[in-house]
């Protein structure tokens, strides 16, 4: 790390003479910095890419029409849905992390809170494009939003799809006033610091006139302990209602009443996977170690690995109801998806999402960064093949044996894939380089000289 | 359905309706009639009754049409000029027949349906038909009721015909060929065949041959005889790949005459079917035999019972009680040891002979084998008199006519089948044409007239047909397409469509057929009548004048009740044969086949369900049909026998090389179990390289569709070779463009469909079921179907239904067809098929039941069950799929975003989506934008206007055939009626040969639908997951003998 530290501007000597002006400095210096390391730019070029060809094959979608995807006939929902619902899972561990852990004062949070959300509302972003442009006529998303018109046509509020409509975005709007309003205060830092016009004024009006007075700071904390409780049931609701798109269906391997609480496990899962991916290398690069410290990596270790048996054990129950349930179709179900002609996804998907979290067991493990990231890209893996198991195999083969097919991704359903990691990413790399990606007002409160009062 | 009205085109004359091209024509006729000069003139030329001038105004264009220079692209420019026509058509043609209304005729609505009677001779099979006409534009072909060759119903050919007509790759000019291509015109090649033919005539005919394609047309044959007599030494040979002249000689060998069999299913208590498919669309009165076999097969009335013995599972081996599967060139052992058998029972008189020796045939002390025909042979004798035994048309000679005397020592002669004297019928086959060719090669044939068929194509690989054709000076090939044959002659004209031209036919039972034109021929064609009619200086030519000729109709009366009806006179007169003694029958050891065993592979080549020989290969609907066995659609297969084919080590899927005399052909391998071991049967009729922009176009780079087998087809071996060759080859065809699974499937996926089946596809044998009518409902277990909620809709009005006789259906895909031409549903192409993504609302699914070794097929038609409390409602989060206050599940396109969660919560998947613009890709049109594209807007004329054509990303499926129902509800409220049970008819329940569906009103008690719902045997599909469909299947109750009667059905549980 040598060599790094020599072109990474974030790397030095923290200025300041206390702790509150150290963790200002370390926050603030990465917007301030004239350039970011080279890996931002690398990261970034690379981003940029995928996220090109995320427009370009979206826009050969519209253009071509979604028979551009791999959809087969009894396949009708491919990779964009499986997509969807791994976005929306990603975004699951941000909310938790800010808001049911800040009621449950877990105050280590506050070291990553702050990305999570970010990392929470880019994977809904990425999560909202794919339903729009799955469905056949993409210019018509909006005819499932109740828009009052004079055609008289109105949604049909029994479709768990319409349900989605209004959890999504209940989710996404929450959770944007969520991650907005903690930043204010961190905002009117980077105000404060900022030498440029035009910073100061970007900065400025973000920070909404924040001048930290006593009474702005009581409002401020009331208002956010309250979008936290608000928050928090969002948490079990969101995924709850994307997995009713499967659960109130008939198809043997959706319809199983274990979806709520299993999509929620799964989401968190996904999602602390996500959190620590992110982490790992933005600590690095950032130099934001001693901020994220490995006692918040070990301890986002040990959520994945209880929510990782969690889902384990959703697994095993699945197989166990449907041998349990006597329905030769729901047993077919599920005997097919392990040992089937789809055997090979259901078996990666147990290897990465119950196997592969075990390793946290160990101290040692838990505690190398190396094997962090590596089992959380697992973990996303995992939880990627998880949806892309219960869509398109139960799909593959339903009730009538003449309908069974055997789905294959088009290059455009590998392209929107990657490209949603281009979106994804671009948005984040912004965020870090221009937004405060660490809660410094918080942090504040709850380091040891927060509470010295003896000066 | 009733038609509204039948009108006779015959009756719109010129004369009678005015319109502007009269008017503009008018003065030609004026300058034409008027021997002095005119009173009034506009030119000198005019007054001078100058010839020039008479026909410079007689000409509808300064320079006609038909001699307009035309680009090197002249087929689309002239398509151009084409389409910018079709607004005023009828300008364009100098027939003065059928023209548009300027003035709205008594009893003439625009937009409602006329059906028009018509008949289409396939290969010489003739049906008769209605083609219903919106506007003057058929849309729809129909079974002709009134015709016992049709009883109402139609096969996939007939249904597809409909698109062949809008065809835009059709013959759109007259071709001459002297080292190029040049267009020419109908006068160029008058002028030019005239002075051939005067030449000819002149030398008595010598060194003129026709080489014309099969038919039953009594026209066509008079005008055979006219041109024979008129020209002595010509020659007019036939040539049919399908010709099977065994089956003409094998009565001649039985009754020492030539006679046509017409069978009586209806009245064969026991059927016993030799390699042969009575139900099948080329078999002549298949659709006949189809309806009469179906009509006994109600467990409620008396059943028959029905034996079939034959290679590949045939149409009436997926419907038999026992089925053997036995090499085709097995079966005249089989016939040899019934034979043998009955004579010994039955006890001919001496002067017909003994028995044939018992043959000593190996497979016959087969267990399995031995005791199904004991069992045949004593079933056979307990009905004399009310049994039937039919052969296959591929079987030797002798077989036929041991069969025929079998049928006659029974007693069934004049009973289950009847004789009649032939008509004068067109037919031939390779032998036939090998004759010609012979000639040809003599050098005696100057002048080769083809009419239609497609020898080039189609010729036995050992008869060097093509290259027999390059000797002959002139060549002249009247053709719906310009197709392999004509690239190889000097001159091409345009046929007439049949539904473009008067014709006649002869249907399977000795009754006339009289087609009529349903729209003036779109691209100038001539009927093969009015061609040979042309060529002979007949004073009338005109495609009507020569049929009511024929037919002698000078009554006007008989005439146009004749052309209303579609039928004249009656059937053949049964005649009472004389059976010959069995010396002039004796099967020979060799005809008795070898006791070959799985190891000397046995080939059948066999037509096409979709593209019969060939000739429908541009058809876009028959293509996209799949196998009703392999279920594979563009594209034929190796079928093949699991067993056989692990020997050889194919592999289900993966492409083979099938060699047969040193002539090989690579095709996929299509596992079918019931395939007799050590058997391969293939279709014909694929691999055409100028077929078209649907079925291949080499030149055009269009993807050549299948494989074609002609290669291994030799006027030698006929359609039976043995000692054919496999070889796997290690690799997968490019698409594979199944419909359904292959066979070998995972073993997990095969267990689970094996434990499905007998809950989807219930079954019971006919004792069973009468001593346990509750069988078929006992089927599943599942507990009581509650509802938490009341039902939305009262249904207080009608309430739409339909049962499906699995007993019924032959998985013959008539219904598929007829539902794709009724409903607009886009044909989707080869790729998009692999994908799964074809857009039939209907589909047949076909299992097997049984093991690898011995199997039979089961067919099952699937399509929207119009659930009461349909999932795919419930999920649409647009309610574009609503419940209509009659119980139909109603889509909404144009409210439809596309989620296919209604699919996906389908749990008969018989929604389909819209993947891409198919209209679009495949007729070059969609609702959205319109067109200029003048083969688009040919094509569009195919469209059934009363049904909305969709568009991209939009979910679509059955819908009862609403407009149908719509139609009939609107006309029964106008006379202040009910709807009577029987008068809506859905396409697939009017098209099916055999009566399997029944659409009705299920709160009419005394409906058909409600009666069959009534029945124990009807069951829902899937009925545990409470959807309430409103299409119940009929369980399918065999009737096996009780000595081969296997535990099939009620355990002791119950």
């Amino acid at each position: 790390m040598a060599i790094a530290s020599d072109i990474n501007p974030y790397q030095g000597a923290l200025k300041g003479d206390n702790a509150f002006a150290q963790i200002t400095d370390n926050v603030s210096r990465i917007m301030e910095a004239p350039k970011p390391p080279r890996a931002w730019y690398i990261a970034m070029g690379f981003s940029l890419m995928l996220l090109a060809m995320f427009g370009a094959s979206l826009g050969f979608v519209v253009w071509e029409g979604i028979g551009a995807w791999g959809h087969i006939h009894p396949v009708a929902w491919g990779f964009p849905i499986v997509n969807f619902v791994f976005w929306v899972g990603i975004g699951h561990a941000g909310t938790l992390i800010s808001a049911i852990l800040f009621l449950l004062r877990q105050n280590w949070r506050t070291a990553i809170n702050r990305f999570a959300e970010a990392m929470t509302i880019f994977a809904v972003i990425c999560a909202a494009i794919f339903p729009g442009v799955h469905i056949g006529r993409p210019w018509l998303p909006y005819w499932m939003t109740p828009i009052p018109n004079q055609m008289g046509m109105w949604p049909q509020f029994r479709s768990p799809l319409e349900w989605d409509i209004f959890a999504v975005g209940t989710y996404a709007t929450v959770s944007i006033l969520f991650w907005y309003m903690g930043m204010i205060p961190d905002f009117a830092t980077f105000r404060d610091r900022s030498k440029t016009t035009v910073r100061r004024l970007v900065y400025g009006l973000l920070a909404m006139g924040w001048r930290g007075s006593s009474r702005q700071w009581h409002r401020y904390e009331r208002a956010y302990l309250l979008l936290a409780a608000l928050a928090t049931p969002l948490v079990l609701s969101v995924h709850s209602v994307v997995s009713f798109d499967f659960a109130t269906s008939q198809l043997p391997g959706w319809h199983t009443t274990i979806f709520p609480p299993y999509f929620v496990a799964g989401a968190i899962f996904g999602g602390f996977a996500m959190v620590v991916v992110l982490a790992v290398p933005s600590r690095q690069f950032f130099g934001l170690k001693r901020i994220i410290t490995m006692r918040h990596l070990e301890l986002m270790s040990k959520i994945i690995l209880a929510t990782g048996m969690l889902v384990g054990y959703a697994y095993g129950m699945e197989m166990f109801i449907a041998w349990y349930s006597g329905a030769i179709y729901e047993q077919f179900a599920f005997v097919n998806r392990a040992f089937g002609n789809y055997g090979w996804a259901y078996w990666t998907m147990i290897f990465c999402n119950v196997l592969a979290p075990q390793v946290f067991w160990s101290k040692k493990m838990r505690t190398n960064v190396w094997v962090i990231f590596f089992v959380g890209v697992l973990v996303n893996v995992g939880m990627w093949f998880e949806r892309f198991v219960i869509i398109c195999t139960s799909l593959a083969r339903d009730f009538l044996p003449a309908n069974w097919g055997y789905f294959v991704p088009s290059v455009v359903d590998y392209a929107t894939l990657a490209g949603s990691f281009g979106l994804f990413f671009t948005l984040f790399l912004l965020f870090c380089r221009y937004i405060p990606m660490v809660a410094m007002a918080e942090m504040k409160a709850f380091i040891p000289e927060g509470h010295a009062h003896d000066h | 359905m009733k038609p509204k009205s039948l009108q006779d085109p015959s009756t719109v004359s010129s004369g009678e309706l005015k319109t502007p091209c009269d008017a503009a024509d008018m003065p030609a006729s004026a300058a034409a009639d008027t021997s002095a000069a005119p009173s009034h003139w506009r030119s000198l030329a005019e007054l001078d009754n100058d010839p020039e001038f008479r026909e410079f105004v007689a000409r509808e264009f300064k320079t006609p049409l038909e001699e307009m220079p035309l680009s090197s692209k002249g087929r689309r420019r002239f398509m151009q000029l084409m389409g910018a026509s079709f607004a005023l058509a009828g300008c364009r043609w100098k027939e003065d027949k059928l023209l548009p209304f300027s003035e709205r005729p008594e009893g003439f609505v625009p937009g409602e349906p006329v059906f028009y009677a018509t008949a289409m001779d396939i290969a010489g099979v003739a049906t008769g038909l209605w083609a219903k006409s919106f506007d003057g534009r058929p849309i729809k072909i129909e079974g002709n009721p009134n015709s016992a060759s049709s009883l109402g119903a139609t096969n996939t050919y007939h249904q597809g015909s409909i698109l062949g007509l809008y065809d835009p790759d059709r013959s759109q000019q007259v071709v001459r060929r002297a080292g190029q291509r040049t267009p020419s015109s109908w006068a160029d090649f008058d002028r030019a065949a005239g002075e051939l033919i005067a030449q000819a005539r002149a030398a008595g005919g010598r060194g003129v041959a026709v080489l014309s394609e099969a038919s039953s047309s009594p026209t066509l044959a008079s005008l055979r005889s006219r041109f024979l007599q008129a020209m002595p030494q010509a020659t007019w040979v036939a040539y049919e790949p399908s010709h099977s002249a065994s089956a003409e000689q094998g009565i001649e060998l039985a009754f020492g005459q030539r006679l046509r069999a017409v069978l009586a299913p209806e009245r064969a208590d026991v059927l016993v079917s030799l390699d042969a498919d009575l139900l099948c669309p080329s078999t002549d009165g298949g659709l006949a035999y189809s309806r009469a076999i179906a009509s006994r097969r109600d467990p409620s009335g008396s059943m028959s019972r029905i034996y079939a013995v034959e290679s590949s599972i045939t149409e009436i081996g997926s419907m038999a009680d026992h089925r053997v599967a036995l090499r085709a060139s097995q079966i005249a052992a089989v016939v040899a040891y019934l034979d043998a058998e009955l004579s010994a029972q039955a006890r001919p008189p001496a002067a017909l002979g003994a028995a044939q020796p018992r043959p000593d045939a190996k497979f016959l002390e087969d267990a399995g084998v031995k005791k199904v025909l004991d069992v045949i042979v004593k079933d056979l004798l307990a009905h004399r008199g009310s049994s039937l035994i039919t052969v296959g048309s591929r079987q030797p000679a002798e077989v036929h006519a041991v069969v025929h005397r079998l049928n006659t020592l029974l007693g069934n002669v004049g009973k289950t089948i009847r004789y009649v004297e032939e008509a004068d019928r067109i037919s031939g086959g390779a032998a036939d044409l090998a004759a010609l060719v012979a000639e040809i090669e003599a050098g005696r044939v100057e002048t080769l007239l083809i009419l239609g068929g497609n020898p080039v194509y189609n010729a036995p690989v050992d008869v060097p047909f093509a290259a027999a054709l390059g000797k002959v000076k002139n060549s002249i090939r009247l053709g719906l397409y310009e197709d392999e044959t004509s690239r190889l002659c000097t001159w091409h004209v345009p046929q007439a469509h049949y539904l473009e031209a008067w014709g006649d036919a002869r249907a399977f039972d000795g009754t006339v057929l009289i087609a009529q034109p349903t729209i003036a021929p779109l691209h100038g064609g001539r009927s093969a009548i009015e061609l040979i009619a042309g060529l002979l200086g007949l004073p009338r030519t005109s495609g009507q004048d020569l049929v009511r000729a024929t037919h002698d109709a000078s009554d006007d009366k008989v005439w146009r009740r004749a052309v209303h009806d579609g039928t004249l006179g009656s059937a053949a007169l049964a005649v009472e044969p004389v059976l010959r003694p069995i010396a002039s029958m004796t099967l020979t050891e060799a005809a008795l086949g070898s006791a070959d065993g799985i190891d000397k592979l046995e080939l059948v080549l066999e037509l096409d369900p979709a593209v019969h020989d060939g000739r429908f290969a541009n058809n876009g609907w028959l293509q996209e049909m799949s196998h009703p066995l392999t279920k594979i659609s563009w594209g034929n297969a190796l079928m093949i026998a699991p067993i056989t084919a692990e020997r050889l080590g194919l592999r289900d899927g993966f492409l083979a090389t099938l060699t047969l005399e040193g002539r090989s052909v690579e095709l996929p391998v299509a596992f079918t179990p019931g395939q007799a071991p050590g058997t391969l049967t293939v279709n014909l009729g694929y691999g055409r390289k100028v077929a078209g922009r649907v079925g291949g176009l080499v030149d055009e780079d269009v993807e050549v569709v299948g494989t074609d087998t002609y290669a291994l087809f030799t006027a030698k071996a006929g359609a039976i070779a043995v000692g054919a060759t496999v070889t796997p080859l290690n690799r997968r065809p490019d698409v594979l463009a199944n419909t359904q699974d292959l066979y070998a499937i995972d073993d997990i996926g095969a267990r689970g469909r094996d434990e499905r089946l007998p809950q989807l596809l219930r079954e019971t044998t006919l004792s069973d079921y009468q001593a346990h009518p509750e069988v078929i409902k006992h089927k599943v277990h599942h507990p009581p179907r509650l509802n938490l909620w009341h039902d939305p809709v009262s249904y207080d009005g009608h309430k739409w239904g339909m049962a499906i006789d699995l007993n019924k259906c032959t998985g013959c895909n008539a219904c598929v067809i007829a539902c794709a031409a009724e409903n607009n549903t886009p044909v989707v192409g080869k790729h998009e098929v692999a994908r799964g993504r074809e857009m039939n609302w209907l589909r047949v699914e076909r299992y097997f039941k049984g093991d690898r070794e011995q199997a039979d097929a089961r067919q099952m038609p699937v399509l929207c069950m119009q659930c009461e409390n349909a999932p795919c409602e419930q999920v649409c989060p647009v309610g574009a799929t609503l419940h209509s206050s009659e119980g139909l599940n109603d889509m909404v396109y144009n409210r439809c975003i596309g989620t296919r969660y209604c699919s996906n919560n389908c749990p008969y998947k018989v929604r389909r989506f819209n993947y891409r613009n198919y209209n679009l890709d495949v007729y070059g049109t969609t609702p959205y934008t319109g067109t200029d594209d003048p083969r688009a807007k040919l094509r569009s004329m195919a469209f059934n206007p009363d049904v909305t054509v969709r568009g991209r990303g939009v979910m679509e499926k059955c819908t009862f055939c609403v407009q149908r129902i719509q139609n009939v509800k609107i006309k029964a409220k106008n006379a202040r009626r009910p709807v009577e049970d029987g008068e809506i008819k859905t396409a697939c329940e009017q098209a099916c040969p055999t009566g399997a569906y029944v659409f009705g009103d299920l709160n009419d008690k005394k409906s058909r639908v409600a009666k069959a719902h009534g029945e124990p045997r009807a069951y829902e599909l899937l009925q545990e997951l409470n959807n309430r469909t409103r299409v119940q299947y009929l369980a399918r109750i065999s009737n096996p003998h009780p000595e081969l009667a296997t535990e099939d059905g009620h355990s002791e549980r119950h």
